[in-house]
């Protein structure tokens, strides 16, 4: 169990299943402890949200949207990193998310050193 | 009785000379007044009757006024009985009060006092005259006091002598012929009732026939009028002879000169489209026949290559000689084919924009479909190659995200399928379908939108929902329609959550109904009759295409597409569709056995039963 406490928790909260399927394989590459969430609610009733160390956030998901999910865990006064991951390319979108906190904003397909580089600069905040 | 008259129903000069003229001082003052003769009416001397009727039917065939005319026929009288003067009071259409007095020799300002005023306030003669239809001779006008309030009968000058009333043919009263002495004249017992009476008859066929003049020029000024604002003419054509009458307006409409006229088939047909010529004649050849009426439409080339559209209806009619005529109008109609054919012009820039809007929609949602499964692949084969770099090299690992990155390829190709599909398509498809899949698939389609918006979508799906028939595509457009309408209708507020909640159910035995429900704006319930119109639009950027086009669908497959206001804020729109076996739109072509019509009926997921029929 020492591993898990090396390695901090990045949860993955999509409804897409290959994302869910796929992230935390290299996450756990990458050298973080990965969970992965198909919704924002199902992530909230987890008990990973305090020890989530970074949210790699999936921005339109039915239900609770990834922004909504962040402005809750502000409310809630959880500070997690978030790097938003989206498949539609709006690059006003990424501009407003960034203004409002975000880490990084990356646009699905990207690359491994791109959500690597996103992960160095959310582990530096915290 | 303070005057003392006689009435004549035959007036004879024999009659009257036997009546004597009651005293009356003579009073030798000249009219201080000039004539009331405005007009310059022409002066005739000695005439006999025939030709008095001749000289005034000559005015009134030359157009003068009625009273020129009638000042005249005074002139004339003045001129035939040398001390007497005589005027013709013309009464308004109730034949109760004096219109116009007009006469030759009389005082301007007696004349004056006497328009306006009621017959029967005048003085009792002409009261009298009127009531009695005949005419009443005076004996002693003056002599006897006037009741109180009442206008004197004679000029200054002048003693009232006989009255006559001027009645139409159907004797309604025109007016009065009134003949007065000069006081000075020797000769008061002289009677001049036959002459009188031939004057009255004069001046009565005078003006019935300038007021049926006037009626009718009224009447033709109405029908010029009525035409030129329906731009509409009428015609008569008598088909053994050619003969063509019609009203002015139609030179203008064929722009020909009133100079051509007569007008001929040959002249109109040179003006005829040469595209219509064919169907011009056609038409003329059937009415000449004579088994109709006829109606048809058809197009002017005019000199200066300008095109009118002209819409003519004709009745199939006999002549006095029982010949067949036919009478019509012909209408301009160019104003309002030029205005149908800019509306279906506008109409499909319209439906165009409306495409280009939603293919705006659609290619982003495409990216977001397309883009899901690349980012599987992509991190998959990061992994992989990881993996595979460690040492020693994590061998397991790597084929498993290797197979993730096969089958997320697999998915995307399959995306990229179905949208080839989408867009290959032609005409309707008929087949079994799931409304529950194909509505997630749709809400899939409409996160990024929703995202965009604020707006939280809800699924409320039910569990066993029979499969229907339809066309998969066109119900996932009218489904999204209905999410973007919702979306739009939830933008601009701001006091409560933007939710849409899309749900499923049965409709009874053999229906299956959809029903998205927003917290919109709403719309006002008398917007609801027009919200399926195809302009009908709340929104000021929407086209208002989609509801229109939504309801077609739907009621081309046997559904039906209706809205219902929330009870808290927002509208519900839902449509129903029938589960059972049927045919959309007719039935669809199967494109690859041509020829053939196919209709799928199925009960059960993937079950599906092609039928040739």
């Amino acid at each position: 169990m020492t591993a898990m406490v090396e390695r901090p928790l990045v949860s993955v909260v999509d409804d897409d299943e290959s994302v869910r399927e796929s992230l935390p394989d290299l996450l756990r590459e990458l050298g973080y402890s990965a969970r992965a969430f198909s919704s924002a609610e199902e992530f909230l009733a987890s008990d990973c949200v305090g020890e989530t160390r970074c949210l790699i956030l999936d921005i339109a998901m039915p239900g609770v949207t990834g922004p909504a999910l962040q402005q809750a865990l502000k409310v809630g006064g959880k500070t997690v990193p978030i790097v938003f991951i989206t498949a539609q390319a709006d690059e006003a979108v990424r501009q407003r998310l960034l203004e409002q906190g975000a880490v990084e904003c990356l646009f699905k397909p990207f690359s491994d050193t791109a959500l690597f580089e996103a992960l160095n600069i959310a582990f530096r905040i915290s | 009785m303070n005057v003392d008259r006689q009435m004549c129903d035959e007036p004879t000069d024999d009659c009257s000379s036997e009546r004597r003229i009651g005293s009356l001082p003579p009073r030798h003052r000249k009219p201080s007044d000039s004539p009331a003769t405005k007009d310059r009416a022409p002066t005739w001397v000695g005439l006999g009757m025939p030709e008095i009727s001749a000289r005034v039917g000559g005015l009134i065939r030359q157009g003068r006024p009625l009273l020129v005319v009638l000042t005249s026929l005074c002139q004339l009288f003045d001129a035939a009985i040398k001390g007497y003067s005589s005027s013709v009071l013309l009464l308004d259409r109730t034949g109760a009060r004096v219109r116009k007095a007009v006469g030759s020799g009389l005082p301007a300002h007696y004349m004056k006092q006497l328009e306006g005023r009621r017959v029967s306030w005048i003085e009792a003669p002409f009261g009298a005259t009127i009531n009695a239809k005949a005419p009443v001779i005076l004996l002693d006008p003056v002599a006897d006091a006037l009741p109180e309030g009442r206008e004197p009968a004679a000029a200054p000058g002048f003693r009232l002598h006989e009255v006559s009333p001027i009645l139409s043919l159907t004797g309604e009263p025109l007016g009065i012929f009134a003949v007065y002495q000069r006081e000075n004249s020797p000769d008061v017992t002289r009677r001049h009732s036959a002459l009188i009476q031939q004057f009255t008859r004069v001046a009565s066929a005078a003006i019935e026939r300038m007021r049926s003049d006037e009626a009718l020029k009224r009447s033709e000024a109405l029908l010029e009028r009525t035409q030129q604002l329906s731009s509409t003419c009428c015609f008569s054509w008598r088909v053994e002879t050619d003969e063509i009458n019609w009203s002015k307006e139609l030179f203008q409409l064929f722009e020909l000169d009133p100079e051509d006229a007569p007008v001929t088939l040959e002249l109109l047909g040179a003006r005829i489209h040469s595209e219509d010529l064919a169907s011009f004649r056609e038409m003329i050849e059937r009415a000449r026949r004579g088994v109709s009426d006829f109606e048809f439409e058809h197009r002017l080339r005019l000199p200066d290559h300008s095109v009118k559209y002209l819409r003519v209806a004709a009745y199939r009619t006999r002549d006095q000689e029982d010949r067949l005529e036919y009478i019509g109008a012909v209408q301009d109609v160019t104003h309002r084919r030029h205005t149908e054919e800019a509306l279906t012009k506008l109409r499909a820039e319209l439906a165009r924009a409306a495409r280009i809007t939603s293919l705006g929609v659609l290619t982003a949602a495409i990216a977001h479909e397309v883009n899901q499964p690349l980012a599987g692949i992509v991190t998959n084969a990061s992994t992989c190659r990881r993996m595979l770099a460690t040492d020693p090299p994590d061998v397991e690992g790597a084929r498993e995200t290797a197979r993730r990155t096969i089958r997320d390829a697999e998915r995307a190709s399959e995306v990229v399928k179905r949208l080839r599909a989408l867009f290959c398509k032609k005409g309707v498809t008929n087949e079994s379908l799931d409304l529950n899949e194909a509505t997630r698939e749709v809400v899939a389609l409409s996160l990024s939108e929703f995202e965009r918006n604020k707006v939280i979508v809800r699924m409320e799906l039910a569990g066993e929902l029979p499969r229907v028939q339809g066309d998969r595509v066109q119900l996932q457009q009218v489904i999204l329609n209905l999410f973007l309408n919702a979306s739009d209708a939830m933008g601009g507020v701001d006091d409560r959550p933007r939710q849409l909640v899309v749900g499923t159910e049965r409709d009874g035995e053999d229906s299956v109904q959809l029903s998205v429900r927003d917290t919109g704006i709403g719309f006002e319930p008398q917007g609801l009759d027009r919200l399926f119109n195809a302009f009908y639009t709340t929104k000021s950027s929407g086209m208002g295409i989609g509801l229109s086009v939504s309801r077609s669908i739907v009621e081309s497959h046997k559904g039906r597409l209706w809205a219902t206001p929330n009870e808290g804020p927002g509208v519900t729109f839902s449509f129903s569709i029938p589960c059972g076996s049927q045919d959309v739109t007719a039935a669809v072509t199967d494109p690859h056995t041509p020829g053939a019509i196919r209709t799928a009926a199925a009960t059960n997921a993937g079950d599906r039963h092609v039928r040739n029929l």
